[in-house]
């Protein structure tokens, strides 16, 4: 599989945590499972 | 040696050969949007017919495990189990953002029943349904959606969703009366809560679909992180493994009911996964929250709802719908410009840039197309999974009971024979344009 070079021999699952796009999703889930635990 | 820029750049100076596709592409997409708020609202039906009082644990974990089956058994008659496994290869990391865009659904689902409970439905559903324009706001800050386009069509696609939302509002203050009784300050935060669940699992969406990866796919692994949400959130709330099985029991003769309604749900949300493919959040979203315009419809002209209201209510629902269909129509009037294209496939190299995808792959899954033709080929697994999902349902439909309720039978049969024919109309075209890709 094709490699760009600046990520050639990193993991995809290092690269993640630099993905705002992955926090993001995250903490809003982190909100709901607080908001699950309030409203119950 | 990095051929991915080049290779990207190279589509973004040379946008003329694939614009007549790309029209085509947006063209489809709007399709899709349409075709996903009519089987989203069909899904509604089945769970109609639970007439009986059911914990909303049960209902739910029922059309989560529904769409669960479903999810397995569709991908693998369309394009066989294989593909599903090829594709992941290509962008394996997408299968977090999948898992976590099931976690979100499941919670926000969880958080509609607590916001019902404490506030009721007129008041919890705006609220929540407000998912469309944070998908808007997700879709503009961290994928460019409608960066580059004219403000005659930003306008056209804000404005349209803020109208949809409008008239909601209104279709949802005068088609329920019913009040919480719970907590009011609990019940808001439940409701913004699930708005802010369903708008925010659209990034995991945009994420997918921006480096081609296929629908069918996605919402697989989707699935996993759905199923495993909700199976503890009803273990949680019900007090654990042995009372949530004793309801299950308890209930048997309801259960296909909501699964059926799961599995109507996958094919609402499949198209609604194709139009946030091919026209983005921003447009694909609102058009396929058209849904509840459906889900009137139905109610009015199958269940006979609404019947002996005042004409103050009436004029609220017209209006509602109204509003609706014309939010809808300015989305879908509203095409990409070649700068908002632009944009879409600069958003699109920063993925295959952090990632390190294959360029090639996703050029042509963002164009509909198979980088390598490839034969659908279905093995014995695949028929196994098909055949046990058919003997789930037809083992659940010898358990259920049919309830006594009014229907209309004559439009029940005109809304089932324009499912179909949307369902057949929608899946040839995307057969056709895109192969399912």
């Amino acid at each position: 599989m094709h490699q760009s070079p600046a990520n050639l021999k990193k993991p995809w699952w290092t690269v993640v945590f630099r993905d705002i796009q992955f926090w993001v999703p995250l903490i809003v889930l982190l909100i709901g499972l607080l908001l699950l635990r309030i409203a119950r | 040696m990095n051929t991915g820029k080049s290779a990207f750049s190279a589509a973004i100076a040379n946008p003329l050969p694939d614009r007549s596709r790309q029209r085509l592409l947006h063209k489809l997409g709007i399709f899709c949007g349409f075709a996903a708020a009519l089987w989203l609202a069909g899904a509604e039906a089945p769970t109609k017919l639970v007439t009986v009082a059911v914990s909303p644990m049960v209902i739910s974990f029922m059309m989560v495990f529904g769409a669960f089956v479903s999810r397995w058994s569709l991908p693998a008659l369309v394009r066989g189990t294989g593909d599903t496994f090829r594709d992941t290869r290509h962008v394996p990391h997408l299968v977090l953002w999948g898992v976590m865009a099931g976690c979100l659904w499941a919670v926000g689902n969880t958080l509609t029943i607590f916001a019902v409970r404490d506030i009721g439905l007129s008041l919890a559903f705006p609220l929540w349904n407000s998912n469309s324009l944070i998908g808007i706001l997700w879709g503009t800050l961290l994928f460019k959606e409608l960066h580059g386009s004219g403000w005659i069509r930003k306008a056209g696609v804000v404005g349209g969703a803020v109208v949809i939302f409008v008239g909601a509002i209104l279709i949802s203050a005068a088609s329920t009366s019913e009040a919480g009784h719970g907590n009011a300050l609990h019940g808001i935060a439940a409701a913004v809560g699930a708005g802010l669940m369903f708008g925010s699992m659209y990034i995991p969406y945009r994420k997918a679909y921006i480096t081609g990866m296929n629908p069918l796919t996605f919402l697989t692994f989707f699935t996993f992180g759905e199923m495993t949400m909700m199976t503890v959130v009803a273990l949680v709330f019900t007090g654990g493994v042995g009372p949530f099985w004793h309801e299950l029991v308890a209930n048997r003769a309801i259960l296909l009911w909501p699964m059926l309604g799961g599995f109507m749900w996958v094919i609402g949300d499949l198209f609604q996964n194709y139009a946030a493919k091919y026209v983005g959040i921003s447009r694909g979203i609102p058009l396929s929250n058209t849904n509840q315009l459906w889900g009137l419809l139905l109610g009015v002209l199958v269940f006979r709802e609404l019947r002996g209201l005042t004409a103050n209510v009436y004029a609220e629902v017209i209006g509602g719908s109204l509003m609706m269909a014309l939010g809808a129509l300015a989305i879908s009037a509203c095409g990409a410009s070649e700068g908002e294209y632009a944009s879409v496939k600069e958003a699109a190299q920063r993925e295959t840039d952090l990632y390190g995808i294959d360029p090639e792959y996703v050029a042509s899954r963002m164009e509909g197309r198979e980088a390598g033709a490839r034969e659908v080929r279905r093995t014995w697994v695949d028929w196994l999974m098909i055949a046990a999902a058919t003997l789930l349902f037809v083992g659940l439909g010898t358990l259920a009971k049919a309830p006594h309720i009014e229907m209309q039978t004559g439009w029940l049969g005109l809304f089932a024979a324009l499912l179909i024919a949307v369902l057949a109309a929608c899946g040839f075209a995307l057969w056709r344009v895109t192969k399912f890709t």
